[in-house]
């Protein structure tokens, strides 16, 4: 309960930031829908996705309603952001190929903070509590949802530069 | 393990009777010295200067010269199959335990890796029930900056007082008695991406840490403390100009090539050695009777040597310091521009050797790299440097240089995937100590036995963020996937193994060696186990909890019977796949999953105390 506020104030500060920091050309659909989201300061739409109105977690969506990445399943912005992944150092903390290290792995299927569009971008944004640095000022958006469009193939066939084979270790007697 | 309530009640009958025994002995007062205060010459058995008391434990490796040798002698090579748990102790923290708990005065001191639980266990009572506990509010955020698994080494008792660092690089000392804070110095900063895991060594009023995080960028440091008020005493950087890393007119290296004004600056490129790592994270020594203290230095700042040419000084080396002013003496680099991640962190044991007829004082230190140097602790000059791992970077050190040999085709450089070098990231040893008995007179070191193939990437330095630049992928070396590992007992005046042990996965775990020739110590599929210490022979094993990582140690309980304990808690670097990373990924924790795909089926976390007992 705690949180929310801290999480719509600094998602849309972040956004606002992201939004002004942003070259026009680059990824406008993408700014499109979080300026949107976030318009207006502290004004947020309520998408209510349970009879009740909360959900328990982190969900920006339910603070700015459904955030899409616009390079969902295209395999050019995947391979834009396997070498993103590489140049902001995501790599040195998640792993060579997102296996995990000082933080999570980002292959396998269980997931701290989600991973719906809307959990992930919040979680590159914003940071989270253990570690996780908020990039929010220093990543675009654009690239952003392509550092997401990467996340989302790792362990699929469509996965660029995947991991070396594994070792064939023999399992004594 | 035994639940007999009879046993017990006579348990608390003895053990009540001999504290009041104990509590007229002064348990802690250090040992007599000897009347000429002169290390006796090994072989001799007897305990080096300053030695605690006899059942005591108070700093990381029992005595300050880091011997990890404790004379008790209750549990002997043929009575040690009878060994049983005593008692245990959970710590509710399922991370990497790297260190060992300390004894002193009836009660034993444990700090748990984040978030740094500090626990006081009362010994006089059955079962060890906590006498005080210290949580501090050490920030989350930390988790996210420590390399290799959130750590730590363990605490240092003097005075009074239990000293230990937090991993967002405050150093704490607590009330033995009360564990309440006396002081709290905050040295570094996570924003920067240091954090500290090492144990802080306590000598003479003195307490000795440094930072960790070459991984990051970190700009590395040794620091000592007054051990009354936590006030920073001096601070002596890896890295940098003369001033900063404390080299002025006491500094006499043996090698030409540490000669000269701000070698720490000119063997880099323009302001790299800002960001030039050589973090202080292992095991400190000092020596009492020439009054020196020995560490060493971590690898240079970003694992891509292309983005550096030049030595690095003085990175991947050694300093002697004057523990007062913290001058530097002399200086010794193991690996000059270092291109594999081979910190030179692991720690210089003082002790007296006989080597070619002659009586010489050294100090004898088993490097990442894959040799062991003996090295004159007052000149700093190598007398041996030979493998004591499989390795084939270089083909030897030149004693008359001091310089390693190194071979061509083994540099790594940035776009090139050079393959099969050996040892690789994770060292021929990594942060785990070695034990030096004076009875034996040899050397016992845990070792790994890994490979590795290594490409240099460009990295971008952004603060608190990994600057490593480098894919690596590890895998096993020479002994093969059933042979990771090594127990070795070293003769470190020729350079020569006595015994090895095999181990299948890295042995990531520091021996204690005891009066009674018996060494114990932990693998990282769970085994702790007793070999003798003179041909290797197993004498017991026990199947604990989780993997081990952390030293087996052992005291004199207050009812004058010897415990064996150890830390069960896999993690560190080499044990971080079986904390939840995915195997599939041989790239993932710096590489050493690559190596390590197996160990999840052998243990999974913990974080659990083990105390054993003869019936
Ligand atoms: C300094 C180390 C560090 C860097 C650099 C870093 N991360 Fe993280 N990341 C973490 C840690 C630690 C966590 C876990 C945080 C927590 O549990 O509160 C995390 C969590 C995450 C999560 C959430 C995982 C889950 O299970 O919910 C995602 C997604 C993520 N990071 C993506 C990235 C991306 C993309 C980058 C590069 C732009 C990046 N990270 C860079 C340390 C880092």
């Amino acid at each position: 309960m705690r949180r929310a506020p801290n999480v719509v104030a600094s998602l849309a500060v972040a956004a606002a930031l992201l939004a002004a920091a942003c070259k026009p050309e680059q990824g406008a659909s993408a700014n499109a829908s979080v300026t949107s989201a976030s318009s207006g300061g502290m004004d947020y739409h309520i998408t209510p996705t349970a009879s009740n109105g909360v959900r328990p977690g982190i969900h920006p969506s339910v603070v700015f309603g459904e955030i899409r990445n616009p390079y969902a399943g295209n395999a050019a912005a995947a391979t834009e952001g396997r070498q993103l992944f590489v140049q902001y150092n995501c790599s040195g903390c998640h792993g060579g190929r997102a296996g995990g290290a000082m933080g999570p792995s980002l292959r396998d299927s269980l997931w701290i903070y989600g991973n719906s569009d809307p959990q992930l971008f919040g979680t590159i944004v914003e940071g989270r509590s253990a570690g996780m640095p908020a990039w929010g000022g220093r990543i675009p958006p654009d690239q952003i949802w392509k550092l997401i469009t990467y996340i989302r193939t790792l362990g699929t066939p469509a996965e660029p530069d995947a991991p070396p084979p594994e070792s064939d270790v023999p399992i004594p007697k | 393990m035994h639940t007999h309530g009879k046993r017990h009640r006579s348990w608390i009958a003895i053990s009540v009777m001999i504290a009041s025994m104990f509590a007229c002995r002064g348990q802690d007062a250090p040992m007599a010295m000897g009347a000429t205060g002169k290390a006796p010459p090994a072989g001799s058995g007897a305990e080096a200067p300053g030695a605690p008391a006899p059942g005591s434990w108070p700093l990381p490796g029992r005595n300050a010269q880091g011997w990890r040798y404790s004379p008790l002698a209750q549990i002997t090579a043929d009575n040690v199959r009878n060994l049983e748990v005593a008692w245990t102790f959970s710590t509710g923290t399922a991370r990497g335990f790297e260190g060992q708990p300390l004894v002193v005065d009836s009660t034993m001191y444990v700090v748990s890796p984040y978030p740094n639980h500090v626990f006081a266990l009362d010994l006089t009572k059955v079962g060890g029930p906590v006498k005080w506990h210290y949580l501090p509010a050490t920030a989350p955020a930390s988790q996210g900056e420590a390399c290799c698994d959130v750590v730590n080494r363990g605490a240092s008792y003097a005075d009074g007082k239990v000293v230990f660092n937090r991993l967002d690089d405050h150093t704490v000392a607590l009330d033995a008695k009360t564990g309440k804070v006396v002081w709290d110095t905050k040295l570094d900063s996570i924003e920067e991406g240091a954090t500290m895991t090492m144990a802080p060594l306590i000598a003479d009023n003195e307490v000795l840490v440094g930072n960790s995080g070459a991984e990051l960028g970190v700009h590395g440091w040794a620091a000592a403390l007054d051990l009354g008020s936590g006030k920073v005493l001096w601070r002596a950087y890896s890295t940098g100009p003369d001033s900063e890393v404390k080299i002025g007119p006491d500094f006499k290296p043996y090698y030409p090539q540490y000669k000269g004004k701000d070698l720490g600056v000119s063997t880099w490129p323009p302001d790299q050695w800002k960001l030039g790592g050589g973090t202080v994270w292992g095991w400190m020594t000092y020596d009492p009777e020439l009054d020196m203290i020995y560490y060493g230095t971590a690898n240079p700042g970003v694992w891509n040597p292309d983005m550096r040419p030049g030595d690095n000084l003085w990175s991947a080396g050694l300093f002697a310091r004057d523990p007062k002013t913290g001058n530097a003496r002399w200086a010794y680099q193991f690996t000059p521009h270092d291109s594999w991640d081979y910190d030179g962190v692991n720690e210089n044991i003082p002790v007296d050797l006989t080597i070619g007829g002659q009586q010489r004082k050294v100090v004898v230190h088993f490097d990442r790299n894959g040799f062991a140097y003996t090295i004159d602790r007052l000149t700093g000059q190598v007398l041996v440097a030979q493998p004591y791992q499989s390795l084939n970077w270089a083909t030897g050190v030149n004693p008359q240089t001091g310089k390693p040999d190194r071979v061509p085709s083994k540099e790594t450089h940035q776009g090139v995937n050079t393959t099969d070098i050996c040892p690789s990231s994770t060292g021929a040893r990594d942060q785990q100590p070695a034990a030096f008995s004076p009875r034996t007179s040899l050397f016992y070191t845990p070792s790994t036995d890994l490979c590795m193939d290594y490409k240099g990437l460009k990295a971008s330095y952004i603060a608190g963020t990994p600057y490593v630049g480098a894919d690596v992928r590890m895998y096993a070396g020479p002994g093969g996937w059933n042979g990771r590992g090594q127990m070795i007992a070293w003769d470190a005046t020729t350079g020569k193994k006595v015994w090895t042990i095999t181990e299948r996965f890295p042995v990531w775990s520091g021996p204690v060696v005891t009066g009674s020739d018996v060494l114990f110590y932990g693998t990282m599929d769970g085994w702790f186990k007793a070999v003798n210490a003179r041909t290797g022979q197993e004498l017991w094993k026990f199947k604990v909890g989780s993997g081990i990582v952390g030293n087996p140690m052992t005291y004199l309980g207050p009812d004058g019977k010897q415990y064996v304990a150890v830390y069960s808690g896999i993690g560190g670097w080499a044990g971080a796949i079986a904390l939840g990373l995915s195997a599939d990924d041989p790239t993932a924790a710096l590489g050493a999953t690559g190596a390590m795909p197996d160990l999840p089926k052998y243990t999974a976390p913990g974080g659990m105390l083990y105390v054993f007992e003869l019936p």
